[in-house]
């Protein structure tokens, strides 16, 4: 072979090892297949009633209908805009509920209730329901999402995998698994070893909570902005024990394990870098943070926002924030105790736990 | 000469594990977004300041996303800092002001020292809240955004937050995609890997939010910096603050369209940089402070980011005199790993971030661009190396620096 030929050849074959690795960059440097900018939500702020608010305006063009089978005593089937199949539902006896749950295994439809709604026991709903009055769900049922405009009760052992909103009161039995967003405009009540991710209430109690005549009046006379800069910062390094009774008018920042004995009272906001423990009867005027596991005992009284970066226990009697001051109680995993009330949202990202009461 | 070459290497595999490690963490490790959840509170009230020079390309857009964002109206005042602008900036600010009684109270600026610290410095006697927030002008925010950044400041030991920045123009041409690209590994695993393993997120001086209680005890803004971002963030922490970064508080920006403005834009950074490192470094590494040992090691190596240009190109120069001195150190055996972990570790590491950023987006195709940022790399090298030596020489002759505006590239609305 020629000599110069070989060279070439060599030359040609390295540039063209080199290039291997541009062609696909190049390629969709010239295709722009994927140069539109990353998706950033900017219309909506991840409100909890996203979904069920959107379900509200999909089926808004089933009212009529609705109406008329009210009126008629009648139900009615059709398709939705988007090819979906519905079911309205003017009469709701069980016969007919029956056959809806069978029907719902071989070709789930939407439905669409003008009238009380009271479902059988051990029934699965794989699509959206609209209850335009009231929910009662039977035990056992699993359920996709449920839109109620009056109140919604789900029965024991019962199943939601994405989001329930209910405009009246919201009440799940024993033992439900509550996989997504549940929602009210009035107030949630799980009973025990009911399982949770996400609520919102103006009122969220854990089992059977006493009446509070407190719960409308803030705790404190200091500003009720957990953020404010009115009450001074006291930083600790170590551990740090607030004693029984004790009063602190201060912020505090502590940079190691926390202890707040029984009946003390902290005049604005706690964050805790390592371990929190809040025993029985302590009050907290502002924000209560913590780095890790945060263990909140009976009776407590939180007003600001309730953060554990790991894991968070809530004991029966302890209410955070208020009517006036709702508020958020977030971990990744929350055990609370039946008694608990909590005004605003109890957020739990991996597992929420209502744990019975011995 | 070898030692020195030893040294570089050395702290460019320091760099290279850094860089492994926080893409495996971002990956694989607990991710931390402590304040994310918090949707419902008692907000409290806050000062947005929209720094603003010559901005009549953006503004509008601005401030028609801040009259519409998800947070109590009574409890939010905008302040546009507008500095010293000779377009149309001050005409559309007041326009808004106009249309938005009481809800914008427009400071403007017609002298004093440039910048953006100074301006904002300046803008301060009108801010009396204790949770301040801080966007650029060519910034557009989503309607949950102010909820996101104001939600960490109910921790007591938060002084600072940042936000992710996102380009809004990622797809006009190479130097778009390739700093999409960057910012993605930047922020989505370089700093959530820094949040998650309680290191040093950088305040990025937009999108960002300060506490007034803990800037007026640092001393406030620092006008002599050009950077008043890092310089933030090293003074909150060796105050005792923490800067936290909230990774799903995502924000528009629109990133330099091209390469001269990049350069500048890029050159200011390096210089502000390291000012601040010089400023800080020695202080935060072995002074008495309340900064962890982890945050003293990664807030020294952060600061440390912009100085590895100048190094990395005096390293190619020392390894190519050795070679061509027929040095062969240490019996050739330290120099097959040096070249090892330098030429294959050192450089891909970085990339290695971006690739795990990308797919941490979702993105799929966008990915295959990678070979290209070696061109971005080059450019950056160089640029930030410019930026050193004329920082050396800019001290050495007692020059004072120079702000230099990003240039905008959106259409006049």
């Amino acid at each position: 072979m020629n000599p110069d030929l070989a060279v070439a050849a060599l030359v040609c074959m390295v540039s063209l090892m080199f290039m291997l690795p541009l062609v696909p960059a190049l390629v969709e440097l010239r295709r722009k297949s994927d140069a539109q900018p990353l998706n950033v939500v900017q219309q909506h702020a991840g409100e909890i009633r996203f979904f069920a608010n959107s379900f509200r305006d999909y089926i808004k063009g089933l009212e009529p209908t609705m109406q008329r089978c009210v009126a008629d005593g009648t139900t009615a089937t059709g398709t939705l805009r988007d090819g979906e199949e519905y079911v309205v539902l003017g009469r709701a006896d069980a016969p007919l509920l029956l056959a809806l749950q069978q029907r719902d295994a071989i070709h789930p439809v939407v439905l669409a209730a003008g009238v009380d709604l009271i479902v059988p026991p051990s029934a699965t709903f794989s699509r959206d329901i609209y209850a335009g009055r009231q929910f009662v769900g039977g035990d056992k049922n699993n359920y996709r999402a449920i839109l109620g405009e009056k109140n919604v009760h789900l029965g024991a052992s019962s199943r939601v995998m994405r989001w329930v909103h209910a405009v009246g009161e919201f009440t799940a039995g024993l033992g439900c698994r509550l996989f997504g967003r549940i929602s009210s405009d009035l107030l949630i009540r799980l009973h025990a070893n009911c399982s949770f991710l996400r609520l919102n209430a103006p009122r969220i109690e854990i089992g059977r909570a006493p009446v509070d005549p407190d719960a409308t009046t803030p705790n404190s006379s200091l500003p009720s902005d957990a953020v404010s800069a009115a009450v001074p910062r006291f930083l600790h390094d170590g551990d740090f024990e607030v004693r029984h009774g004790q009063i602190i008018r201060s912020n505090i920042v502590i940079r190691g394990k926390l202890v707040v004995r029984s009946g003390a009272r902290i005049c604005g906001s706690v964050k805790g870098d390592k371990d929190v423990v809040i025993e029985n009867e302590v009050s907290v005027e502002g924000s209560l943070i913590c780095a890790r596991k945060m263990r909140i005992g009976p009776q407590c009284a939180i007003h600001g926002p309730v953060i554990a970066e790991r894991e968070l226990s809530i004991a029966s009697g302890t209410r955070c924030g208020t009517v006036e001051h709702p508020t958020t109680v977030s971990a990744p995993r929350i055990d609370v105790a039946e008694g608990v009330v909590v005004f605003g949202t109890l957020w739990a990202r991996e597992r929420g736990q209502v744990v019975a009461n011995p | 000469m070898i030692y020195v070459l030893y040294v570089i290497v050395f702290v460019i595999c320091v760099y290279t594990g850094r860089h492994y490690f926080f893409t495996l963490n971002r990956l694989f490790a607990f991710q931390r977004h402590p304040y994310i959840d918090i949707d419902t509170a008692d907000w409290p009230p806050v000062t947005v300041l929209v720094a603003a020079h010559n901005e009549e390309k953006v503004i509008a857009n601005i401030l028609d996303a801040l009259m519409t964002v998800k947070y109590p109206a009574d409890k939010m005042l905008v302040i546009p800092v507008n500095d010293r602008s000779t377009d149309r900036t001050r005409e559309i600010i007041d326009k808004f002001v106009e249309k938005f009684p009481g809800r914008i109270q427009p400071f403007h600026r017609a002298g004093g020292k440039g910048g953006k610290a100074a301006a904002l410095k300046d803008a301060m006697e009108l801010v009396s809240t204790e949770v301040i927030l801080i966007f650029d002008a060519d910034y557009i925010p989503g309607a949950g955004l102010i909820k996101q950044l104001a939600a960490p400041f109910f921790d007591l030991e938060v002084g600072g937050v940042m936000g992710r920045v996102v380009p809004l123009n990622a797809g006009t041409n190479l130097l778009t995609r390739l700093l999409d690209l960057e910012r993605s590994g930047g922020y989505q695993v370089d700093q959530q890997a820094r949040m998650n393993l309680r290191l040093v997120p950088q305040h990025g001086g937009t999108v960002a939010g300060v506490r007034l209680s803990a800037l007026r005890e640092i001393g406030g803004w620092n006008e002599n910096s050009l950077t008043e971002d890092t310089d933030l963030t090293y003074r909150l922490l060796l105050n005792g603050w923490k800067t936290v970064y909230q990774n799903r508080s995502e924000c528009y920006e629109e990133v330099p369209e091209v390469w001269p403005v990049r350069i500048k834009q890029i050159m200011r950074w390096a210089k502000g940089h390291n000012q601040a490192m010089m400023t800080y470094g020695p202080r935060l590494l072995l002074g008495k402070h309340r900064a962890t040992l982890r945050e003293r090691l990664d807030g020294t190596l952060l600061l440390g980011v912009y100085a590895m240009a100048p190094i990395t190109l005096v390293g190619w120069t020392l390894a190519l005199g050795v070679f061509y001195q027929g040095v062969a150190p240490l019996h050739g055996v330290i120099a097959l790993l040096s070249l090892t972990a330098y030429a294959a570790l050192g450089n891909l590491a970085a990339f290695f971030e971006i690739a795990a950023a990308a797919r941490l987006d979702g993105t799929r195709k966008r990915v295959s661009l990678l070979p290209f940022l070696i061109l971005g790399f080059g450019v950056s090298i160089f640029s930030v190396s410019r930026a050193a030596v004329s920082q050396i020489s800019d001290l050495v002759t007692g020059a004072e620096f120079h702000w230099d505006k990003t240039e905008r590239f959106r259409k006049v609305l």
